[in-house]
C-alpha cells in the first residue's frame, strides 16, 4: 500500500512526459566531428627553456628568518644505484644548469632518490629541478620525509600529485607542472626529518627520470 | 654436407637472424606521427579498397599496398583490427630481403666476403631500426637491390628477362618513394663511372633487354599510381609529386636543414645527452673499401665505391635531410667493408686479421642496432628516432575508452597544433573530433589540448574538469581535461 502510495504521483505525471517528449519529436543530437588531418613529418622543437605557463616571478614561499640550505653536498642514495647517465651526487652538487653533466638519469618508471640531511632539522621548503632543457612534466611525483631511512615509519608526504596512485603510496591533490629553470619550490611545512625522499614515474618525453638539483631548506 | 646447401645455409642462416633482429617486440615502439598517418591511411585502403597518391605527401603506394597481403595473412580487415605488427611487418620483411639481394649481390667478391656484406647489412644499425619502422625507405632499398640484383645478371647473361625483371624491381622503387629517380640515377651514372676503368662486354642485342626493362617500369609504376586503374589521375598526380619532391630538397624552411656533415656523423659518431651511439669501426672498414676500390677494385667494389659516393654527396648537399635516408647508404657501405675484409684475405695471417676486424665490428654494430632499435627506440637521443613520440602516447587510449565507458554519447576532443600519432590510436573509437584551434563548444567526455591551447580551451569549458599532462613526443606537451564526476 505504501509502495502504491509513492508512485501514484509518477504515474500521474507519466503520460504528461511522454506527450511533451512526443509534441516535441526529440532525436540525440548528431555532432559531425571534424576528421584528422594528414600531414607530413613533424619538425624538431628547437627550444634551450620554455616557461609557457606563467608570467612573471612567482611569488616567493615565506619561510622562517635564519632558514640555511641543508642539503648542498649531503649523500644521495636511490632505487636505481647505477644510473647510466652521471651520478647521484649531482642531485645535490649545486649545479643547477640543466645542461649535460649537471643531471643524473634513472632508469625507466617508477624510480626515487633519498637524501641524508645527517641530522633531523625542522625543515621549511624544498626546490627541486627534475631536468629544465624543454617543456615536460614528470609523472607521480611525491615528496616525503622521514626519521626512517626505509621510509616505513614516520612518514610525512609534504608534496604528492599522483592523482592515479600510479606509485602506490596513495593518490595525490598536487598540480602537475611542467619543468622550468624555476624549478618546482615546495613547502616543508615546519616538518622535522633527516631523510627527504623524491618519487617520480617516469615524464612527458620519456619513461625515464632525472634529477639536476634538490635543496632542501630548514633550520640548522 | 650436399654442395648446394653448405653453399646457401649460410647465407640462409643469417637471413633468419636479420628477421629475428627486425620483428623481435616489434610492437613496443610507439608509433611515430608518420608511421601512425601511413598506417591509418593504409588500414583505409584495407577497410574500403580506396586509395589515392597524395602528391603533396606521403610518398608512393608500395607501402601502403604492401599492407595488404600481411593483414590478411594476419585476419585483419578494418583500420579499427589493423595493429602495429602487421604494419610493420611490410618494411622488416623488406628488410630482411635486402639482406639476402645484398649477399646474392655481393657474390662475385667471393664467398666469405659476400656473407660479411650481408652480416653488415643485417646488423647495421639504421637497416635494423627502419626496418622495424612503417615508413618507405627499406621498400625503397629492397626495390633497388633487386634491380641491382636482376640488372647485373642482364648485364652477365644478356637474357631479356633479366632486364625485365629488373625494370619491374625499378617500377617498384617509383613506386616507393620519389627520391627513387636519384638512386636510379646514381647507379647507372656509377655503372658507367665503373666501366671506365674496364670489365666485361655488354650483352648482345641490349636494346631488345632496355625495351624489356623500361616496359616493365613503366608497367608497374603506372599500376600503383593508377590504384591499379581505379585512379588513372594519380599518374598525372606523379608528376606533381616530383615537384613537391624538388622543392623539398631544396630546403625552403622544412624544418629538417642540416648541416652537410649529418650523415658521416650518423655513420660514425654520435652523443647526445651523455649517450654514444657509433659505428666508428664499420665507418673505417668502409673507408678501407673506399680506398682499395679505387686502387685494384673489382668492377662490383668500384661500383659500390662511386654509387655509395654519390648517393652521400647527393644525400649531403641537399639542406634537407632525415636519419632514414642513412638506409639508403647502407648497403654500399656494407659492399664496401666487405671489400675491405676480402683486401688481406689472400694471405693466412691476412685472413686471420681481416676475419677478427670483421667479427668484431658486427659485434659492435649488433651491439649498437639493438640498443637503438629496443632500448632506447624512442629516446630523442636516439639519432634514428626522429621528433619521435613519447612513450607517453601509449596512455591516450586506455583515457579514452575509459572517458567513452564513463559517458558513452559523449566526444573526445583534441584540439591542438599537432596531434600525430593520436589518430592511429584512436582508431574505431566512435566520436573523437580533431582541431588545430579551440572550438566554441569545448565539452566534451575527454578534451585533449596543446599546452599553448589549453588556456583558451579552459576559458570555453562550462564543466567542472580534472587536469592531468600528458606528451605527444618531447617538447610537445598535452593537458588532458576530464570531467570531474
Amino acid at each position: 500500500m505504501k509502495l502504491a502510495r509513492m508512485l501514484r504521483p509518477v504515474c500521474a505525471l507519466l503520460p504528461l512526459a511522454l506527450a511533451a517528449a512526443a509534441a516535441e519529436d526529440l532525436v540525440p543530437l548528431k555532432i559531425e566531428l571534424p576528421k584528422p588531418l594528414f600531414v607530413g613529418t613533424p619538425r624538431p622543437i628547437k627550444v634551450s627553456n620554455l616557461e609557457p605557463q606563467q608570467a612573471g616571478n612567482p611569488a616567493p614561499l615565506l619561510v622562517p628568518a635564519g632558514t640555511a640550505l641543508l642539503s648542498r653536498n649531503k649523500p644521495v642514495t636511490a632505487s636505481d644505484s647505477l644510473p647510466v647517465i652521471g651520478e647521484l651526487a649531482f642531485v645535490t652538487d649545486g649545479d643547477k644548469s640543466g645542461v649535460e653533466g649537471s643531471y643524473v638519469e634513472l632508469g625507466p618508471g617508477l624510480q626515487w632518490v633519498q637524501i641524508d640531511l645527517g641530522a633531523a632539522h625542522k625543515l621549511a621548503a624544498m626546490a627541486v629541478w627534475h631536468f629544465h632543457a624543454e617543456a615536460r612534466v614528470y609523472h607521480a611525483v611525491v615528496v616525503q620525509v622521514s626519521d626512517d631511512p626505509a621510509f616505513k615509519a614516520g612518514v610525512t608526504t609534504l608534496f604528492n600529485n599522483d592523482d592515479a596512485n600510479a606509485d602506490g603510496l596513495g593518490k595525490g591533490s598536487d598540480f602537475a607542472y611542467i619543468e622550468t629553470y624555476r624549478g618546482r619550490v615546495i613547502d616543508a611545512r615546519g616538518a622535522t626529518a633527516r631523510y627527504v625522499r623524491l618519487y617520480s614515474n617516469g615524464n612527458t618525453s620519456d619513461e625515464l627520470n632525472h634529477y639536476t638539483e634538490v635543496e632542501v631548506y630548514g633550520s640548522p | 654436407m650436399p654442395k648446394t646447401l653448405s653453399r646457401w645455409l649460410p647465407l640462409a642462416l643469417l637471413t633468419l637472424a636479420a628477421l629475428a633482429l627486425r620483428t623481435r617486440d616489434l610492437a613496443a615502439r610507439p608509433m611515430h606521427a608518420d608511421e601512425a598517418n601511413q598506417a591509418v591511411r593504409a588500414g583505409e585502403l584495407l577497410e574500403t579498397g580506396r586509395y589515392a597518391y597524395d602528391p603533396r605527401d606521403h610518398h608512393g603506394p608500395l607501402l601502403y599496398y604492401g599492407v595488404l597481403p600481411v593483414a590478411w595473412c594476419r585476419g585483419q580487415g578494418t583500420l579499427a583490427g589493423l595493429d602495429e605488427v602487421t604494419v610493420r611487418l611490410v618494411p622488416a620483411l623488406a628488410g630482411t630481403a635486402c639482406v639476402l639481394l645484398l649477399g646474392l649481390l655481393a657474390a662475385p667478391l667471393g664467398r666469405w666476403p659476400s656473407l660479411a656484406a650481408a652480416a653488415f647489412l643485417a646488423a647495421s644499425p639504421p637497416a635494423v631500426y627502419y626496418s622495424r619502422y612503417f615508413i618507405q625507405e627499406t621498400l625503397l632499398a629492397a626495390s633497388a637491390l633487386a634491380a641491382f640484383v636482376c640488372a647485373r645478371q642482364w648485364l652477365r647473361e644478356g637474357r631479356a628477362r633479366w632486364a625485365g625483371a629488373a625494370g619491374a624491381c625499378l617500377g617498384l622503387m617509383l613506386a616507393s618513394k620519389e627520391s627513387a629517380p636519384l638512386f636510379a640515377l646514381a647507379a647507372f651514372a656509377a655503372f658507367l663511372l665503373a666501366r671506365a676503368a674496364g670489365g666485361p662486354p655488354l650483352p648482345g642485342r641490349p636494346a631488345r633487354g632496355l625495351l624489356a626493362g623500361a616496359a616493365a617500369a613503366i608497367a608497374v609504376t603506372a599500376l600503383f599510381y593508377s590504384s591499379f586503374g581505379a585512379h588513372p589521375s594519380g599518374l598525372r598526380d606523379l608528376l606533381g609529386g616530383y615537384g613537391q619532391a624538388l622543392a623539398r630538397l631544396r630546403g625552403a624552411n622544412t624544418g629538417h636543414e642540416k648541416p652537410w656533415w649529418y650523415f658521416l656523423r650518423l655513420f660514425t659518431w654520435w652523443r647526445a645527452g651523455g649517450l654514444v651511439f657509433e659505428e666508428a669501426g664499420f665507418a673505417a672498414l668502409v673507408l678501407a673499401g673506399f680506398c682499395a676500390a679505387l686502387a685494384r677494385g673489382t668492377p662490383l667494389l668500384r661500383w659500390a665505391a662511386a654509387y655509395s659516393g654519390l648517393v652521400l654527396i647527393a644525400l649531403s648537399a641537399v639542406p634537407y635531410k632525415t636519419p632514414w635516408h642513412a638506409v639508403d647508404l647502407a648497403p654500399g657501405f656494407a659492399l664496401l667493408a666487405a671489400g675491405a675484409v676480402a683486401a688481406p684475405s689472400r694471405t693466412r695471417p691476412g685472413r686471420w686479421a681481416a676475419s677478427a676486424a670483421a667479427l668484431a665490428v658486427l659485434g659492435m654494430l649488433a651491439f649498437q642496432a639493438d640498443r637503438s632499435a629496443r632500448a632506447y627506440a624512442s629516446d630523442p637521443r636516439n639519432p634514428f628516432a626522429y621528433v619521435h613520440s613519447s612513450p607517453d602516447v601509449l596512455r591516450f587510449r586506455p583515457m579514452a575508452e575509459a572517458a567513452l565507458g564513463r559517458s558513452p554519447d559523449g566526444v573526445i576532443r583534441v584540439i591542438s597544433e599537432e596531434y600525430w600519432p593520436l589518430p592511429w590510436y584512436f582508431r574505431g573509437l566512435a566520436r573523437v573530433g580533431y582541431w588545430d584551434r579551440p572550438p566554441a563548444d569545448c565539452d566534451g567526455a575527454l578534451v585533449i589540448a596543446s599546452a599553448d591551447l589549453a588556456g583558451a580551451v579552459r576559458s570555453r569549458l562550462r564543466g567542472a574538469y580534472a587536469e592531468s599532462y600528458l606528451g605527444l613526443r618531447p617538447g610537445f606537451v598535452c593537458v588532458v581535461f576530464t570531467p570531474r564526476p
